[in-house]
């Protein structure tokens, strides 16, 4: 069965100057179906380490294992492309076609069907860049299902979406893994943390993967954010 | 509805190449050595009529090469436009049109032949967008993007000084004026046999454009995106450079300068087939023949003495570029 499992890694940037970094190790394993959420304060190196596990950064120590095909997608608003949504969708089986100049009307017919999934069947014939951030945070999610990666990572799935568009977002995420993904997603949205199978939590000098009641608990959000709170301290929301 | 979906993404490329060879048969038949369309397509075919198999002999390998140039010029625009996700990429963002006019300039200054400048033509600007490419390796700024396009600037820049010293070092009576209209741009030039040279690098290119299809589409998203959907990105990209650079060599190395095509004709296909890669190229390269097959018959238009196609190009290719743009603004 498809796992992820980090011996020691580190992950980090190096540069001549200054401006590198290294993250504590990290030893952990996380199972096939799993959410695991991955918290911290802005510049702690979520997405340092998001990309790492993505293969776009090369680590800087220890190593790990996972399955050869993942999927990697950036904050909302990143990507940005004038072809319809449903085109992009469909580039989620890119990789299928070795030599075809295009793609099959069965990879259409997968993304029209992942698109009619998460409920955005009708954004189909749209061009990407014309869709609100929200709507693009779901036509790319609907391209994971059509990608059909084993392994998920998202940052920031649910920044700069309304709440009714976070929601369908943390929805999509949450059928992501039950067909046996594993999704690792940063958010500074603790209540989609509280909801998660695991926690992985940056801090500035340690680094932990646990349970989200342990993660969570008003002495852990004090450790990573420095603020006394009950709930979320982004929204107020309680985490239990 | 999917297969109907596919019929009409193929219907206006195929419309708009239909149209650009409907313009070449009218051409022939008006203007001198004008023979009937139904006599020329016998004389293609085999026996014709002698006035329909001269001015196929005649006109034929100029009607070719203007063609041929600009689906060149616009295929290399196109992919250029799709890979930099940028709608200012022109065939020339490497450098490559000031390499070739370089090397076709310090041929001449050598009084080498016609087919010797056309290769010095091909090989400079290869050469310079080479250059721009090694020295964007060089850098490490994020996907390299923009590393190309300035050393792309930087690798043009060079040439174009090369150039300079050139046209000093050019003996002003006989040499200068050869360089100035070589650089000025002409289909005149030239014969079968140099219209086939230089169409085998530009179909080779344009064969491996239209090959790569929906990864160019991938490549836009930029590498990041690109090696989380499981492509290679940096040899696909290195490819697909590759290819404009040689589609926009060989163009350069027949015509000279022509300015425009490759930045006007992917712009105006944009508006009827959309962005995607696969409908853009070959709608682009359609759009860019007929262009330059216009252009063309313009240029001999106004009397016995032609006027230089690289200025006729601009001249029609600026404003109308501008109409579009305006159109394409409001409508948006």
């Amino acid at each position: 069965m498809s796992a992820l499992v980090l011996d020691a890694l580190v992950a980090g940037r190096r540069a001549r100057s200054g401006a590198g970094f290294r993250l504590p190790p990290l030893t952990a394993a996380f199972e096939a179906g799993q959410v695991v959420a991955l918290i911290g304060p802005n510049g702690v190196g979520k997405t340092t380490l998001l990309k790492t596990l993505a293969g776009l950064l090369p680590p800087l120590g220890g190593h790990f294992e996972r399955p050869r095909a993942v999927a990697w997608l950036p904050p909302p608003g990143a990507v940005s492309a004038g072809f319809s949504a449903l085109h992009l969708a469909a580039l989620g089986r890119a990789a299928r076609r070795r030599w075809s100049p295009g793609l099959t009307p069965g990879d259409v017919e997968a993304a029209r069907a992942a698109l009619a999934r998460l409920d955005v069947a009708d954004l189909a014939e749209r061009p990407f860049d014309r869709l609100s951030s929200g709507q693009q945070q779901l036509v790319l999610i609907a391209r994971l299902f059509v990608q059909d990666a084993p392994v998920c990572l998202l940052d920031e799935p649910l920044a700069l979406l309304d709440p009714a568009h976070a929601q369908a977002v943390e929805r999509a995420i949450r059928a992501l893994a039950a067909e046996g993904r594993i999704v690792v997603a940063s958010s500074h949205h603790l209540p989609f943390a509280a909801r998660a199978d695991r926690v992985l939590a940056i801090g500035l000098d340690w680094i932990e993967a646990s349970p989200a009641a342990q993660a969570l608990a008003p002495n852990r959000v004090r450790a990573l954010f420095g603020v006394e709170t009950t709930g979320c301290p982004c929204c107020g929301q309680a985490l239990s | 509805m999917d297969s109907l979906s596919a019929v009409r993404a193929w219907a206006a490329p195929l419309a708009l190449a239909l149209l650009a060879v409907a313009a070449a048969a009218v051409v022939l038949s008006t203007g001198p050595l004008a023979a009937p369309p139904d006599a020329l397509i016998t004389a293609l075919f085999g026996e014709g009529p002698p006035d329909a198999e001269l001015a196929l002999a005649l006109r034929g390998p100029r009607l070719l090469a203007a063609m041929g140039c600009g689906a060149a010029l616009a295929g290399a625009g196109a992919g250029f436009q799709i890979l930099f996700r940028n709608p200012l990429a022109s065939p020339d963002l490497l450098g490559v049109t000031s390499g070739a006019g370089f090397g076709a300039a310090l041929a001449l200054l050598l009084g080498a032949g016609a087919v010797l400048v056309q290769g010095a033509a091909f090989a400079g600007g290869l050469a310079t967008g080479a250059v721009a490419v090694a020295c964007a390796a060089l850098t490490r700024s994020g996907d390299g993007r923009l590393a190309l396009i300035l050393c792309g600037i930087v690798a043009g820049a060079l040439a174009s000084a090369g150039l300079g010293l050139v046209v000093i070092a050019a003996e002003p009576y006989s040499q200068l004026p050869s360089i100035t209209y070589w650089l000025l741009g002409s289909f005149t030039r030239a014969t079968a046999g140099e219209a086939a040279l230089a169409l085998v690098p530009v179909g080779f290119g344009a064969a491996i454009l239209l090959g790569l299809g929906f990864r160019l589409d991938v490549l836009s998203l930029g590498d990041e995106q690109a090696r989380s959907l499981g492509l290679r990105a940096r040899p696909l990209r290195l490819m697909a450079l590759g290819s404009a650079a040689l589609m926009t060599s060989s163009a350069v190395s027949v015509a000279g300068i022509v300015g425009w095509i490759g930045l006007l004709a992917p712009h105006a296909a944009r508006r009827m087939v959309g962005e995607r890669a696969g409908r853009l190229i070959p709608a682009s390269m359609a759009l860019g023949a007929l262009f330059a097959l216009l252009i063309d018959r313009l240029s001999t238009a106004f009397g016995p003495a032609e006027l230089p196609v690289g200025l006729l190009a601009a001249a029609v290719g600026a404003p109308a570029f501008l109409a579009l743009f305006v159109a394409t603004s409001r409508r948006a």
